[in-house]
């Protein structure tokens, strides 16, 4: 950093590294919150069971919790702008038996880019109706979340159309470096999720809309059209969860992702997200959602009766959020 | 006293003019025909009552709000009524009343907001590079902020407008409206303004004050234009008025 030859320049740059330093903590906050629960999480699980620790239990967790992952990345990006997105599920549900359709007739890329082109489509559609018909986002994917679902079903008799292609299986079974591809594509949805989120004008757009819209508007920015995309992204990026699912089950089923928006969004809120908009984050949103796979497989590990699964969850959540706003947002502020 | 009578010569080519301005909100007439007229450099004290109609007029200037009818040229020039962006590409920049700074991003963000700095290729944010400038500009303006990566719902009433005056000269405006700019500052950052608006006039840029401290409007107008229940009343020039002449005025006598 090249400071000025002026007397006050020490100064300056003094508060400059205790002023980042606060802000790194305010900033992130939710993220350090929801690290210290799955840590925890992590050390109880790996010394009351036997298995969880093991490799192959580990490369597991990270195959389910891959699909809460991509899902959760782009809910990172609707929820920051002050939108919301319930329809995620039932388009993983489209998705997923769009996949078995269209696979079944013969051409398998052909079948991957529709479903995906698919899920980019509704997503569209709920994000022109929420950001051009005014509509809130919440009202617009709820109509989704059923119509959406019926949909699936419609199509398919409510049955689930197997899948055969040599080409779709890889995508759920194959393995790269110890992991299975579902994770590496997590991975990469994440990497590209920070990037685009925090280093470039979108991600600064998106969380201004979720702050101040009416600042962004009279900046000269489009608000309505960054509305619009994230909700769309999040349609893909359901869609894409759709195929996994589609090709871990080697059917798609019109059923798959019940209850699915429930779990993204408790990843992202989980990660620190706020609900009101204006703050989110990406890496809290992945450490989210794989909290919540951790619990699963790790109650599943114990022996419990697996209806405390959800129980379980949602105490988490409760003590993850008072974490993050009671304890750790007044360290931030006395930091400052 | 007509207010055709204090009218100076008029310039060949004002910096603003608006012509016959007229907006209506259901059934309330907000503004019932206004014509204003802004020269270069000059700085115009807008004063009236609540719900005179200061805000709508401005607003309309900035392009955030539409008129029913009217013209509004710039140099010359008729918007179009295509908002914000039209507004801000012909030299106006307004600091609204209620503070249009996302309390989320940091100091640096908001100074860029809109017009952020980024490679071509990458389309990575510079962040380094903005900070570097958002300092830099902050001090031009001899506004004490010693750190940009401060989230702006952290700073202080006084420190949060004045970012946002910041960030509406650093736009290198031709016409400045500042939108009751002191009501929330100490009596020192007050005069931290003040001197910003002279030093912005003496650059040519025009400036338009709307407030309530009518005391701070002696100091730096060199014209008050009286606006009363949506029309202009009265046009005073500060060194043939007094504050009780202008209070009466704002009463709409």
């Amino acid at each position: 950093m090249t400071t000025s030859t002026t007397a006050p320049a020490p100064a300056a740059s003094r508060n400059r590294s205790t002023g980042a330093l606060s802000a790194f903590v305010g900033k992130h906050f939710g993220v350090i919150s929801i690290s210290v629960v799955l840590i925890v999480l992590f050390a109880f699980f790996s010394v009351q069971t036997e298995n969880f620790l093991s490799a192959d239990n580990l490369v597991n967790v990270a195959r389910q919790v891959a699909p809460t992952v991509i899902v959760a990345m782009a809910m990172t990006f609707v929820i920051t702008t002050g939108q919301i997105d319930l329809s995620v599920g039932s388009v993983v549900g489209l998705s997923a038996a769009a996949l078995g359709l269209w696979a079944a007739t013969g051409n398998p890329v052909l079948a991957l880019l529709l479903t995906v082109a698919l899920g980019l489509v509704i997503g569209l559609v709920n994000g022109a109706l929420a950001a051009y018909g005014l509509l809130q986002s919440f009202i617009v994917t709820l109509a989704a979340l059923t119509a959406v679902r019926g949909i699936a079903l419609l199509v398919t008799g409510g049955y689930s159309e197997p899948i055969d292609s040599t080409l779709i299986r890889p995508l759920a079974h194959g393995k790269l470096l110890g992991l299975y591809t579902p994770t590496w594509i997590a991975i990469a949805f994440v990497l590209l999720a920070w990037y685009v989120f925090s280093q470039t004008k979108f991600g600064r757009y998106v969380t201004a809309v979720g702050s101040n819209a009416e600042s962004l508007r009279r900046s000269g920015v489009d608000i309505r059209r960054i509305q619009m995309a994230v909700l769309g992204l999040a349609g893909g990026a359901a869609a894409v969860a759709g195929i996994l699912t589609a090709a871990r089950l080697s059917s798609g089923s019109p059923n798959s992702g019940t209850m699915f928006e429930l779990e993204v969004i408790t990843a992202v809120v989980l990660g620190g997200t706020s609900l009101m908009g204006g703050r989110g984050s990406v890496i809290g949103s992945a450490i989210g959602a794989v909290t919540l796979g951790v619990i699963s497989n790790g109650l599943v590990q114990l022996r419990v009766d697996v209806y405390w699964v959800p129980i379980v969850q949602g105490l988490i959540l409760v003590v993850a959020i008072l974490l993050n706003t009671k304890l750790f947002s007044r360290i931030a502020r006395t930091r400052k | 006293m007509p207010t055709t009578a204090t009218e100076r010569p008029s310039h060949a080519q004002p910096r603003v003019e608006m012509a016959d301005i007229r907006k209506r909100y259901g059934v309330l007439d907000v503004l019932r025909g206004v014509n204003l007229r802004v020269a270069p450099g000059e700085v115009i004290g807008l004063v009236g009552d609540n719900g005179a109609g200061k805000s709508t007029l401005m607003k309309m200037l900035a392009g955030a709000v539409t008129p029913d009818s009217g013209k509004i040229l710039v140099d010359g020039v008729e918007l179009t009524g295509a908002g914000p962006r039209e507004a801000r590409a012909h030299g106006i920049e307004m600091v609204y009343q209620d503070l249009a700074l996302c309390n989320d991003l940091d100091v640096a963000a908001n100074l860029f907001l809109g017009r952020e700095i980024h490679h071509r290729w990458t389309r990575r944010l510079d962040h380094k590079r903005m900070h570097a400038e958002a300092a830099q500009d902050l001090s031009t303006l001899h506004i004490r902020i010693s750190d940009t990566y401060q989230e702006v719902g952290n700073l202080s009433g006084g420190q949060r407008q004045a970012v946002a005056i910041a960030r509406a000269v650093t736009f290198d405006p031709k016409v400045l409206v500042l939108d009751e700019p002191t009501a929330a500052l100490a009596a020192k950052e007050v005069e931290m303004v003040l001197q910003l608006i002279r030093d912005v006039s003496a650059r040519g840029v025009s400036v338009v004050l709307i407030t309530h401290r009518l005391q701070d409007l002696f100091e730096v107008c060199d014209r008050f234009v009286v606006l009363y229940e949506g029309v202009l009343h009265r046009e005073l020039q500060p060194s043939e008025t007094d504050l009780s002449e202008l209070v009466t005025a704002m009463m709409g006598k």
